[in-house]
Formats: C-alpha cells, structure tokens, sequence
C-alpha cells in the first residue's frame, strides 16, 4: 500500500515539476485515519501529502466540473470508477479529454458501501498507469435490489419512497457528489421558476428524488456516489439503477462510462426512426 | 435524587399525559437515529447523540404561516401550538436552544412561531459519558456532563439517573416524577474527555474576521460540494426560506429549512449574487459560525456536536480552520 | 472642513424605532392587507405604488430610508424602499425585474397588497440637520432617496442648500418626472443627466459620475446621499473622493436578498450586520469597516 502511495506522489510531483498539469487531485489525511478528503495539489512539495489507502473512498470526477476550461492540464487520479465517469463526461461535452492527464491507479479495494456494486476496479482510459491491473472482484448481483422492489405490491413500493423521502432532509448532496449531474445550473436552483417546491414534504422530496434520477438515470455509470454521500443513508441509486434495468431490458446489455464513444441512451435518436409520433 | 433506570419509561409515560414526549429514537428502517415523539412503548436511543439535531422541534424542517385567501384577501394565522417534553437531549444541543433563542427572540423582533414553540418545551438533558471522536464541545464553552440552560439535568450512574431540576419548568417535571424518584446521594461520574480538542477563544471571531480576504478559504473550500449537508444536520443553523403553496383560491405561506451553501440562497431578482461560488458561499458559513453570531450575540454558534465532521461528503472539517488559526492574531 | 462624525454618528444608531402599526406587537412575519390606491407609470418598467390600509389608514410611519416588505398574495414577497409618505398612505416605486415584480406590475388600482414594515434603519435625519445636502441618483436608485429629499423639502429651515443629481439611461428612464421637472426645480438646484443625447432631450448628456465632477461641489459642510447601480456608485464615489469628500460623509443605501425582514432567516448578512435590520442606510466609512461582499 504505501508503496503504491508513494508512487503516487512521486507520479504528481514530478508532473507538477515538469509544468505538465496545474494541480493534482487526489486525497488526502483528515484527523481521522480511517478517512480521507479530496485535495488540489498545486506545487511539487505538495505532493507528499497525497494518501492512498483502503480509506480513499471519495470518488475525485466530479472536480472537473468546478474547473471546466483549465489554462493547464488538470490531474486526475483515475481508478475505475473515475475513468467511467471522464468517459461520460467526455461523452456530454463536460471536459475535454486533452484538458485532463489521468493517472491510472487501479483500486485495491476500498472501505465503503458504495464500492459493492463496482464492476471495474482498473481505469478505463489513462495517461499513464501507476501499477499492474487489478483483478475485478466476482461481480455482485447488478439488479438484486432493484428486483426487490420490483417484487412490492404497489401500495409496499409507495410506503417504501414515501418512507425514504420522509426522511430526506434535501441537502442535495445526492446531486452534488453525483458526477454525471452536471446542468450549470440545476433546476432546483431556479427558485423562480416553480418548477420544484420547496417545502420539506413528502411530495416536494419525492418530486427532487424523481427527478434527479430520470434526469441522471440513462447516464449513471453505478459509481455509489449519491448514497454514499447522503447523510440520511437513503438507497437512492435504486431508482437509477431500476431505469438502467428497464433500459438493459429494452435493448440490451447497456452500461455507462465504459468509453468516450457511446450516447446516452436518451439522447439516441436516428432520423430513421419508424415511430412516427416523433 | 435519583431514578432508577428501569423507572424511566414508567417517568417518560407520566410526562406523555401532559404533553408530547420527543426522544432520541433509532433508525427507523434505513433511515437515521433522531429526535422523534415517543408512542409510549420503543426504547430510547442513548448510546450516542442523534445524527439529526433536535433543533426540528423548535424550527421544523416546513411549517405553515398563514394562510390566504386569493379571492377575499383574508389571511390567517397559523400559530403553533405545541407542549413537549424532550428527553435525552445532550448539553451540546442544549447549548444549541441557547443560540437558538439569541437569533428568533432577540435583537428587536421576536419570532412567533418559534416563540409558541419554545414556550412549549421543557427540555430534559442527559449528561454524556462516553465522548465520539468527532466530539469537541468542551473546545466550544460545553461541558459534557453538564447543561445549565436544560430545565432538568440528569446523569448516567449506573443503574440509575441523578435528576436536579434547573428551572420551574424542571422542578414541575421533578414534581410530576416525585413516586419514581429516589434519594440518591451518588454523584455522576467525571465527565468524559471529548473526541479531540480544538482552540477557540475569544479573541478568534476578530482573528478570523480579519482573515476574510486570505487565500486560506480557497484550498479550505476547494474540496466543498456545495451540498446543504453541514447545514441541516446542524443543531444551530437556523436559516429560512419563505415560500407560498397555492391550491385554488387557497393558499398557504410556508417557511422550510435553508442552506447558505445554495446557489440560490442569496441571489438577488436581478440575478446578482454576493456569494456567488463555493468558496464565499462556504467561507460565510465558517464566519458566521465562528465569528459574526459572537459578535452580533456574544455567543458562538458552534457548539462541538461533531455531526458536521461526521456527515460532510467531502469529509471536511470546520475545525480545520480553527487549527489553522492557531498562534495568527488580528492584525497579522 | 465637513464636521467630522456628524452622518457617521448618526448612522450607528442601533435599529430605527419602529413607527406606530410596526408589527413589533404580534407576529412580524404576518403581512397586514392593505390596498393600492393609485399606480403611477414612471417608465417603461418602474411603477409607483400608493399604498393605504383597507380601512383607509397609512400602514405605518416611516422615516426616510426605511423599507417595507410587500406581497402579491400566492406569489411572494420583496423588501422595497418607501419613497414617500401621506397623511394616509405610503408609496414605493417598483421595477420590473423578477417574478414578484411582474406580479406587482400586474396589480390594478384598488387590488390588494400585503404589507409589513417598516424595516431597517433611517437616513440620519437628525445628524445631518444645518449641514447642505447633496443627493446623488442613478435610475431606480431615485426612490428611497426620494424620502428623504421630501422629507428635507417639508422641513427647510432644517437644512442647508438642497441639490439634487439625477440621471438615468434615457429620457424614458426617468423617474419621479413630476418632481424633478416641476416640484422640486421650485424649491431645490435639480442637475438632470442621461447618458445619451436624445431628439427630445436639451439637457445635460453624460453619466452621472462625471456630471458630479463637473458641478464641483464643495464638500465643506456638505453630506452626500448616493443611491443607484453598484457601477455608478463605484465611480461615484471615486468622484467623490477626487473633490475632497470624507468617506464619512458619504451615505448609502444598500440592497440585498431578504426573507424575513426581521434579522433572522439570514441571507441578508454582510459580515455579522443584517442590511435588513442594521441597514439598508450605511455612510461609506462604514461599509468599509464590513467584508467586501456586497
């Protein structure tokens, strides 16, 4: 591990050094050793203070977006998950790829919930990679919880998003740590608008919730970020995953982030489209 | 005196009688150990404090205001009113009515909604004996073990709870207890030291005011999602948006919980913000926090509960600052 | 030399007495209905509305500066400036701006209006008493200005000379014309500017900041009432500072989001003042001594 770690700063200072990015993000300690918080390397001596251990949870994608157009490269610690991510938002026009230098670091396991669904460990695009790849873990059940709501009588499955919308406190930390959320501005913002009450009650949380996850739904590349960052514990990426489901079972095998390459499947659309209600 | 542990539901039903009983109840499925009202039968939550702050007594997440007519004009008041009782709260979060109280009742107005609600609560403390590692209330003019502003106190010995009445309201509920309360002469245990310990005394409101320009904020919010966590789970923060809800001619005005961390929070019609990006946004927070409440009110508005650490996504840390502060005075 | 404290003292004075009807008694947060008995076009997007209780009452009394918090019922609710006062009614003038606005636009004469107030502090009508007076506006930043030049004007043996600066981006954009042409030309030195010459318009061209310049005022003895867009009163008050004037002795009017009116839902901070409970009146001296996050 610290091994690892150490190839890490070396990797970032030398990078910083070289004037080939303007900063690194990567994690760093807190005054917890058992968690580690995102940090912004921006000189050379900086760099000694990077970690990487199994408490390295934070997913680092969603950084990019707070520094779209960049005057040097950014650097990007890129596990699985992270690469998925720049993948997707390559695909959305988020960042450019050539504002990014990804150091590949494929992830040894990490010491959070989020990580049970991960269906791949090593990054999918790179710059370069820091060490060998690693062996993906036996695949959990993609869907085990998706179909357990599924298998609720209607009223069960309303008791059930009632309950867990009772409980969201609308902190939107769902949305923030999400990296495919990327509107410039979210509609909940507009508070002129209207379009989303404000008021705490189970119908204002459940139309957020709703919302949030068609808006993200097709584009979610099962990262975790949402419910891991959610304070109230809530199983949100549920509702994502029950439209990756749908959509896996209308057209076939379909996940996100995998390349740069792939529309989303809600922003497909071809000419020759024989449905004519288009 | 004291009550024996295996009296307390038997005490917490006779409360019930005269008022709503709120505790700290455990995650309901999936869901968070908070302050709920009690149904007279579940157990209490007391191994550690809540993740939610108990401050939704005093200030619901929604509440109604008025209401309207949009034909007639007429408008009506929706005043709460509400007697509870809450047990288990801990001196921290007490420490958090204190300031509670300074931001609704004082400075020329009096909030009347929070007013009715405060009127209505006898808040019942238990002292902390074991400290979270997240703990620093001692750091924040808290003690652990004990909580003056409660109306009664009451410590953990054993078997047992030592009850003393600190008001009226505590001598009423010590009365209403007098079948259930022993003479106890055990005195509670030392308190336990918290989880870490930062430095804030008084001179850092000035200290860090002076700061507002430092690039410090920058790297300390860089990592900031911008999300309302830190604020809501806050037992202090206190700030609120108004908002209407129209149904036909009806109407309702609300106000519900607000983050400073949102875009919208201060944005202007003309669509000027003052705090326009993350690190304004959370740089105001940590002041308002640390500095401006003491200098408006005389009082800081963090308390050492530790559920912001706990909680934030990004894992940040508002003692940070108080760290990084350390040994930089006013002027420098 | 100006006389040194006199406006700043003045502006410290902790939060303005609140007028008869203040809703200091019952719940702040509840708005009284009230009724608008006269709109008046100002320009394409401002209009002024006279506002009276139902039962044909002033909703409260203002002094100069202060606000009021109005509501169009179902839709929402915005602090605004009182620009003036009756016997029985008060007056703000509103720009169109937002959706509230756009609602409040839409209010015909005799619909109703929720009302609470009065709300903040007051120009330091007390300290600035025997001083000259000179206001200084930029469009819609005429209106709370507006009370207190009225309030100068009913009282004028108070006060020294009376100017008024005024000027806005046309000739449509101005607004009050009926003072600024008529009533107070009478009574007061009225200097009126647009900032780009019109078929219509034989007056003065320029922005306001070097309009102020050229007049030259002298700064003995002399307080300065500056109201308008943030940009007018940064190079404003640059003018300002060239021709000798004190910070002190330079007053504002300061806007921000607000909720609550009250001091307590927050947004309206800078640094540990709440503008709608400490301000909205601030001398400049005084907004330097607050975080630059206005």
């Amino acid at each position: 591990m610290s091994d690892r770690q150490e190839k890490m700063r070396q990797s970032a200072e030398k990078l910083l050094r070289d004037g080939e990015v303007g900063y690194v993000i990567g994690w760093g300690a807190t005054r917890f050793c058992d968690r580690t918080t995102p940090v912004f390397i921006d000189s050379p001596e900086g760099a000694a203070s990077l970690v990487w251990n199994e408490h390295a949870v934070n997913s680092l994608a969603k950084y990019l977006l707070d520094d779209k157009y960049p005057d040097k490269k950014i650097g990007l610690f890129a596990r699985g998950c992270e690469s998925r991510a720049v993948n997707r938002m390559i695909k959305d026009n988020q960042v450019k790829r050539e504002s990014l230098y990804l150091i590949g670091v494929p992830c040894d396991g990490k010491s959070s919930d989020r990580c049970r669904l991960c269906r791949e460990r090593n990054p999918l695009v790179y710059d370069v990679l820091l060490w060998e790849p690693e062996a993906n873990a036996a695949p959990a059940d993609r869907f085990e919880r998706v179909r357990g709501v599924e298998a609720m009588s209607p009223d069960e499955r309303y008791r059930y998003w009632g309950g867990v919308y009772d409980r969201c406190i609308r902190c939107y930390a769902c949305r923030n740590a999400c990296p495919v959320c990327s509107c410039r501005e979210c509609y909940v913002d507009m508070g002129r608008t209207g379009f989303q009450g404000k008021q705490h009650s189970r119908s204002d949380n459940q139309i957020f919730g709703v919302t949030r996850a068609f808006h993200v739904g097709d584009r979610c590349i099962e990262c975790g970020e949402c419910e891991r960052a959610c304070p109230m514990g809530l199983p949100i990426m549920g509702q994502t995953q029950k439209m990756l489901k749908e959509i896996n079972e209308l057209s076939g095998e379909y996940e996100c982030g995998l390349d740069a390459d792939s529309d989303s499947f809600l922003g497909r659309f071809d000419l020759d489209d024989k449905d004519e209600f288009m | 005196m004291e009550l024996k542990k295996d009296r307390l539901l038997e005490a917490l039903a006779l409360l019930r009688e005269g008022s709503d009983v709120a505790l700290p109840l455990p995650a309901d499925d999936g869901g968070e150990p908070a302050f709920r009202l009690w149904d007279g039968v579940q157990e209490p939550f007391l191994g550690s404090n809540t993740s939610l702050p108990p401050k939704e007594l005093l200030f619901p997440r929604s509440e109604g205001m008025y209401g309207y007519n949009l034909k007639t004009g007429e408008l009506s008041d929706i005043l709460p009113e509400a007697r509870t009782a809450v047990f288990g709260i801990r001196p921290c979060d007490v420490k958090s009515i204190e300031n509670l109280d300074h931001a609704f009742l004082e400075k020329g107005y009096v909030d009347s909604y929070y007013r009715a609600r405060r009127d209505g609560l006898t808040t019942i403390a238990l002292g902390c004996s074991e400290a979270a590692r997240t703990c620093f209330c001692d750091s924040m003019g808290v003690a652990p073990g004990d909580a003056p502003g409660a109306d009664l106190m009451m410590n953990d010995l054993g078997d047992a709870y030592s009850v003393k009445a600190n008001t009226e309201k505590g001598e009423a509920v010590a009365k209403l207890w007098e079948g259930l309360l022993s003479k106890g002469g055990a005195k509670a245990p030392a308190a336990p030291a918290c989880g870490f310990s930062v430095k804030a005394d008084d001179s850092l409101p000035d200290r860090l005011t002076a700061r507002f320009d430092d690039p410090m904020w920058d790297s300390l919010s860089k990592a900031c999602i911008g999300c309302g966590c830190c604020s809501f789970i806050c037992p202090t923060c206190y700030c609120f948006d108004i908002g209407r809800e129209n149904r036909g001619a009806c109407g309702t005005a609300f106000r519900c919980w607000d983050s400073c961390m949102f875009s919208d929070y201060s944005r202007m019609a003309g669509g000027h913000n003052p705090r326009p990006s993350k690190k304004e946004r959370l740089r105001n927070r940590y002041l308002h926090k640390l500095a401006y409440f003491s200098q408006r009110y005389g009082a800081t508005l963090c308390v050492g509960c530790g559920r912001c650490i706990d909680k934030c996504p990004a894992n940040l840390d508002i003692t940070r600052v108080m760290d990084m502060m350390e040994g930089v005075d006013a002027n420098g | 030399m100006a006389r040194p404290g006199g406006a700043a003292a003045a502006a410290k004075r902790p939060v303005a007495e609140a007028g008869p009807g203040a809703a200091r008694e019952g719940n702040p947060l509840l708005p009284a209905m009230c009724r608008v008995i006269k709109i008046t076009d100002e320009t394409p997007d401002v209009k002024t509305f006279r506002i009276q209780t139902a039962d044909g009452a002033k909703p409260f009394d203002p002094m100069p500066g202060q606000l009021a918090m109005l509501s169009a019922m179902g839709v929402g609710e915005a602090m605004f400036s009182v620009t003036a006062k009756g016997e029985d009614w008060i007056e703000s003038s509103i720009k169109r701006v937002g959706l509230l606005t756009e609602a409040l636009h839409g209010l015909s004469e005799g619909d109703m209006i929720g009302v609470r107030g009065p709300y903040g502090n007051h120009f330091p009508v007390d300290a600035i008493k025997g001083r000259d007076l000179l206001f200084v506006g930029g469009g819609i930043g005429l209106a709370p200005v507006r009370s207190l030049i009225r309030y100068a004007l009913e009282r004028r043996e108070d006060y020294g000379s009376l100017d008024v600066l005024y000027g806005s981006r046309s000739y449509d954009d101005l607004v009050f014309k009926s003072d600024i042409f008529e009533n107070w030309p009478a009574v007061c030195n009225t200097h009126i500017t647009i900032d780009n010459a019109e078929e219509r318009w034989d007056g003065h061209v320029g922005f306001v900041p070097s309009y102020l310049e050229e007049k030259a005022f002298s700064p003995e003895n002399r307080v300065v009432v500056l109201c308008g867009p943030p940009i007018m009163i940064k190079f404003c008050l640059e003018s300002l500072m060239r021709m000798g004037f004190s910070k002190e002795n330079v007053i504002t009017t300061l806007e921000m989001r607000m909720k609550c009116g009250v001091g307590k839902c927050g947004r309206c901070n800078i640094g540990s003042k709440y503008v709608c409970l400490d301000g909205p009146v601030f001398t400049m001296s005084e907004l330097d001594g607050l975080p630059d996050e206005k």
